[in-house]
C-alpha cells in the first residue's frame, strides 16, 4: 500500500502536523497510532492548562484532544488506530500491525511524532527491594483517569518536574495521603504556577537535595529510605506507593540506525520535550505546512 | 491423602527438571511449590551462563556433568523449544596471576576435551570483540558457553514434565517429613501426601527440608549478588559473554548478551539475607567492574538493578563444599543442598542423575510414552512479516502489541495466562513483556486488565508476585 505521509503517532503533535499538512495541499495523509483513542497523552490529563496558545481558552487534555479531533475528521487524512509501526526502514516502507492484519507501506516523506517515554525508576542506582507499588507519574496518571486504577493510598513522589507536581495534586484531590514530593535538585523542578496551582495550596511537603536510596517491603511497598545529599543523612519514611518523575525520553526507536534521511523529521516530545501540548502542536504544525508544501507540488 | 510414588519438594529449575526426567519412568510424580508459580527462587535471578566446563577439578562430577550438559544443550533448548545462544565466551586477565588461573583453566578444559578452547593474546581478544579494556592481556576464548533464560527453561520443563503425567501443586509448602511403613509422608500447608521415594529440591530451604525427617550434613549460609541490565540498544555491546578474573583474586564480573537483547551485568559478592534485597555497595561494585573491563559501554542505559541469593553449601563446622551435594540419608530420600552456579548449566543433568536413582530404587521401568517435547508459545517478534501476516489471519489477537518496547502481542499474553501466568511477573517470566526499557510502565497497567479479566477476579486482587503484592489499592490492610 501506498501513501504520500506517513504520521507516526496521533498526539498533539502528530495531529497538529496532519491538519497543517492536509491545509498546505497534501491530499494522501495516513496517522497513525497504537491506542485506540487520538489525542497521545491529552486524554489522560484531566486537569485544564491545554490550548492557551492555541484556543485563547484553558482547556483539559481531553477538550483539546477532542478539539484537534473534530478539526482532524473535517479532513480528509486517514487515520489508523490501534495500529502499531512495527518497523520503519531505510527503502521508505514501514510495516504496520493492527488486529485486522500486518501491512506494509510506501511512503515519499515521514513525520515522527512518537512522544516520549518516562525514564522508569530500574535507571536509578537504588538499593532494597523491587516490591509492587510503583508507578511512573505518566502511568499512575493514566490508571487513575483512563482506567479507574487506584494506586495506593500513602503515596511519596520521587520528582518535582510538572508531571510530579501534578500528579501530587491529583493523588490529593482523590484522597490520598501524599507525604512529599522529594526532589535531587535544590529547587522544584516544574513551571512555578504548577508549583503555585498543584502544591502550595494542598501544603505538600517538597523536599529538596534528596533522594530515595533504598525500597522496602518484599512484596508490596512499605516504605522507602531518603537520603539528605548535602549531609548524607538518612531517614526511613513508610509509604505503600511511589510515583515516579524522573523525566522524560524522546522515542525515536523506530528510526534508529537509519541515520538522518531527508524524508524523516521529527516533531513534538519525540524531537525535544515540550512542556506545552500548544508547544509541540506550535513546532509540529510548521513542520507539517512545510512537508505538506513539498508533497503538495 | 494423595498417594504418589514420587513426590519433587519445589519447583525451581532442579524441581521442574527432576520432575520431567521422572516421567521417562512408569511413575506418578507429583511437583509441590510452595509460592503461586515455579522458578520464582533461586533459578529466577542468576548471571544465565551456560558453562562449558572448564572451571571445575577434571573428573569432579560438576566437571563432568557441565561437559556433558554443555554438549548436550542445544538439543535440550531444541526439545523445549527455548532459545539458546551459544555466543562463546571469553575469560579475560589484565596480569600475572589471572594469567595462570586462565593457563591453569584451559588445562582443565583440555583434560575434560571442552571443545575448540583457545588462549588469545590481548589483541587477539579484541580482534573478537573491539570493546575490551586496553588493559586486557589475555583471555581464554571458548566458543561453547551460551546463555539461555533461566526461568524460560524452568517453565519450559515444568509444562513437558505436566504434558508428561506429572501433577503440579503449586500454593502448597512442604511443613515436614514423615517416615511411614511404605515410604513417606509428605505434611504440607495444604493437605498431605504419601509416597514412596522424596527428591528434595527446596533451593535456599533444602536443609530445612531435609531437617524436619533426618540431619543434614550440609547447611546452606546465603549471602547475596547484584546485577544491572542495560538496554538492549546500548552502544558497543559485547557479542560473547565477557567474564572478567581480577589480578587482585577478588569476585570475577560477567557480561552477558542475553537471549533478550539485553546486557546483563554482575554480579556482585556480599553478605545477605534471603530477602533478594539490591545493595548500594553492590551496585557500584558491578558499575566499576563494567567501566573496567568494557570502557564503551554506556551505564547510563541501565532499565534495572536486582538482586540474587546464592545458596552457599557448607559443613558443619563452616567450611564451604566445592562439589554438587546430592545427600541421600535415607532409602528413597534424596535432597539437591545448595546447588549453586552451574545449577542452571546441569538443570537436565542433575534432574537425570536424581530421578535415575528414584528409578532405579522403585524398580520403575522405562515410560514409552513419554515426549521430551514442548512448544513455547509463538512469539511475534522475530517471525518473518509473511508469518506474523498469517498468524495475525489465524488469530487476530496477534495483530495487537501490547508491550511496545519489547513487542509483545496480546494473544502472547492470553497464552501465558492459559499456561498458568497468575501474576504479572508470571506474565512477564512467560512473555518477556515488561522487560524493556520502559520497566512495564506503559503495558503493566493493560496487562493486569487483561490478567483480571482472564481469571476472573476483580483488578484489585492482580498481584505483582503472589499474595501480599497487590498492584493496586495500596498496602493490604491486615498486613
Ligand atoms: C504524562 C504527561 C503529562 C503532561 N501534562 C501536561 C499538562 O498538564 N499541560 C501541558 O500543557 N502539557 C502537558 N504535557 C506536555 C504535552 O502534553 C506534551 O508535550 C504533548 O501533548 C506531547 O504531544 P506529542 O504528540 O508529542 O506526544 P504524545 O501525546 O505522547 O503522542 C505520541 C503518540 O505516538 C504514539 N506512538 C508512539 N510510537 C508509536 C508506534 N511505533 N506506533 C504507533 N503509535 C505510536 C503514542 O501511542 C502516542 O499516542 C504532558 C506530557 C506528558 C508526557
Ligand atoms: C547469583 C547466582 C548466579 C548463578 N549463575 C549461574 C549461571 O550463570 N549458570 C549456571 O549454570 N548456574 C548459575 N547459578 C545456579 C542456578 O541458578 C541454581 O543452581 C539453580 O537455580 C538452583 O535451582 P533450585 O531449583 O535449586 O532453586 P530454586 O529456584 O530456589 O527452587 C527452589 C524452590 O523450592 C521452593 N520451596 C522452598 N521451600 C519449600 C517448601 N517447604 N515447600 C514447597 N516448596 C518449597 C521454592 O519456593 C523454590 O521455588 C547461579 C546461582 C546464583 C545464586
Amino acid at each position: 500500500m501506498k501513501t504520500e505521509l506517513l504520521i507516526v503517532g496521533a498526539g498533539a503533535a502528530g495531529i497538529a502536523a496532519a491538519l497543517a499538512a492536509w491545509e498546505a495541499g497534501c491530499r494522501d495523509i495516513l496517522l497513525v497510532d497504537r491506542r485506540e483513542r487520538p489525542g497521545g497523552i491529552l486524554p489522560q490529563c484531566l486537569h485544564e492548562g491545554f490550548g492557551l496558545a492555541a484556543y485563547g481558552a484553558e482547556l483539559t487534555g481531553p477538550a483539546y484532544a477532542d478539539r484537534i479531533t473534530e478539526r482532524l475528521a473535517q479532513t480528509g487524512v486517514r487515520l489508523a488506530l490501534g495500529t502499531e509501526v512495527l518497523a520503519v526502514r531505510g527503502d521508505k516502507t514501514a510495516v504496520l500491525s493492527g488486529r485486522g492484519g500486518l501491512s506494509e507501506w510506501r511512503f515519499e516523506r515521514l513525520i515522527l511524532a512518537s512522544g516520549c517515554r518516562e525514564r522508569s525508576i530500574g535507571s536509578l542506582p537504588v538499593a532494597g527491594t523491587r516490591p509492587a507499588g510503583i508507578f511512573t507519574a505518566g502511568q499512575a496518571q493514566e490508571m487513575m483517569n483512563l482506567r479507574g486504577q487506584d494506586v495506593g493510598r500513602e503515596v511519596l513522589i520521587l520528582g518535582s518536574g510538572d508531571l510530579g507536581l501534578i500528579m501530587a495534586r491529583q493523588l490529593v484531590l482523590a484522597g490520598k495521603h501524599v507525604i512529599a514530593v522529594i526532589e535531587q535538585g535544590p529547587r522544584c523542578g516544574g513551571m512555578a504556577r504548577n508549583y503555585r496551582r498543584c502544591i502550595e495550596p494542598y501544603q505538600i511537603p517538597l523536599r529538596c537535595r534528596t533522594t530515595v536510596s533504598a525500597l522496602h517491603g518484599e512484596r508490596r511497598l512499605r516504605g522507602v529510605t531518603l537520603r539528605n545529599l548535602d549531609s548524607g543523612a538518612e531517614e526511613l519514611l513508610p509509604c505503600d506507593t511511589l510515583v515516579t518523575a524522573l523525566g522524560l525520553i524522546p522515542e525515536r526507536e523506530l528510526v534508529r540506525g537509519l541515520g538522518d534521511p531527508d524524508w524523516l523529521s521529527y516533531v513534538g516530545n519525540c524531537h525535544r520535550v515540550h512542556d506545552l501540548a500548544d508547544s509541540a502542536a506550535a513546532e509540529a504544525e510548521a513542520i507539517g505546512t512545510r512537508v505538506g508544501g513539498e508533497l503538495a507540488v | 491423602m494423595r498417594e504418589f510414588d514420587v513426590v519433587v519438594i519445589g519447583g525451581g529449575l532442579l524441581g521442574c527438571f527432576a520432575a520431567r526426567n521422572l516421567c521417562r519412568r512408569k511413575l506418578h510424580i507429583a511437583l509441590i511449590e510452595a509460592r503461586e508459580d515455579v522458578c520464582t527462587g533461586v533459578s529466577r535471578a542468576n548471571t544465565a551462563i551456560v558453562y562449558p566446563g572448564y572451571d571445575h577439578k577434571p573428573g569432579s562430577l560438576k566437571a563432568e556433568m557441565t561437559v556433558r550438559a554443555n554438549t548436550r544443550f542445544a538439543e535440550l533448548c531444541t526439545e523445549l523449544d527455548v532459545p539458546f545462544s551459544r555466543c562463546g565466551s571469553l575469560m579475560l586477565s589484565c596480569g600475572e596471576r589471572a594469567d595462570a588461573v586462565l593457563r591453569e583453566k584451559y588445562r582443565n578444559g583440555l583434560s575434560m576435551a571442552v571443545p575448540g578452547l583457545r588462549l588469545l593474546s590481548g589483541e587477539e581478544a579484541r580482534e573478537l570483540e573491539p570493546s575490551l579494556a586496553p588493559g586486557v592481556r589475555s583471555a581464554l576464548y571458548a566458543p561453547t558457553a551460551g546463555t539461555v533464560n533461566p526461568w524460560e527453561l524452568g517453565i519450559a520443563a515444568s509444562e513437558n514434565a505436566a504434558a508428561n503425567g506429572a501433577d503440579l501443586f503449586l500454593n502448597t509448602r512442604v511443613l515436614g517429613v514423615r517416615k511411614t511403613a511404605e515410604g513417606y509422608r509428605i505434611e504440607t500447608d495444604r493437605e498431605v501426601f504419601a509416597c514412596r521415594a522424596v527428591l528434595n529440591c527446596a533451593g535456599l530451604y533444602a536443609d530445612k527440608v531435609q531437617e524436619t525427617l533426618f540431619p543434614s550434613e550440609v547447611h546452606i549460609v546465603p549471602d547475596g549478588a547484584d546485577y544491572l541490565i542495560l538496554d538492549r540498544v546500548t552502544d558497543n555491546r559485547p557479542a560473547h559473554i565477557i567474564q572478567y578474573e581480577p589480578e587482585d583474586g577478588g569476585k570475577g564480573f560477567n557480561a552477558v548478551p542475553t537471549v533478550e537483547g539485553s546486557l546483563l551485568l554482575g554480579p556482585s559478592e556480599r553478605a545477605g539475607e534471603v530477602d533478594f534485597a539490591v545493595s548500594e555497595q553492590g551496585l557500584a561494585f558491578v558499575r566499576e567492574r563494567a567501566e573496567f573491563v568494557l570502557p564503551g559501554l554506556d551505564l547510563g542505559g541501565t532499565i534495572r538493578s536486582f538482586a540474587a541469593v546464592r545458596p552457599n553449601p557448607r559443613r558443619e563446622d563452616g567450611s564451604s563444599i566445592g562439589s554438587f551435594v546430592i545427600e541421600h540419608p535415607a532409602p528413597g530420600f534424596w535432597s539437591m543442598i545448595g546447588i549453586k552456579t552451574p545449577g542452571l548449566t546441569c538443570a537436565d543433568e542433575l534432574g537425570r542423575f536424581a530421578a535415575e536413582q528414584a528409578a532405579a530404587f522403585l524398580n520403575a521401568g522405562p515410560d514409552e510414552s513419554f515426549d521430551p517435547r514442548r512448544r513455547g508459545i509463538r512469539k511475534a517478534r522475530g517471525m518473518s512479516w509473511e508469518q506474523r501476516a498469517a498468524v495475525i489471519r489465524s488469530d487476530p489477537d496477534y495483530g495487537e502489541v501490547v508491550c511496545c518496547c519489547e513487542d509483545i502481542t496480546k494473544a502472547e499474553v492470553l497464552e501465558a495466562v492459559r499456561r498458568g501466568a497468575v501474576t504479572l511477573d508470571g506474565i512477564k517470566r512467560r512473555t518477556g513483556a515488561c522487560m524493556g526499557r520502559c520497566q512495564g510502565s506503559r503495558c503493566q497497567q493493560k496487562l493486569l486488565a487483561l490478567l483480571a479479566r482472564e481469571l476472573g477476579i476483580p483488578e484489585s486482587a492482580v498481584t505483582k508476585d503472589g499474595a501480599g503484592s497487590e498492584v493496586l489499592g495500596g498496602r493490604p490492610h491486615e498486613d
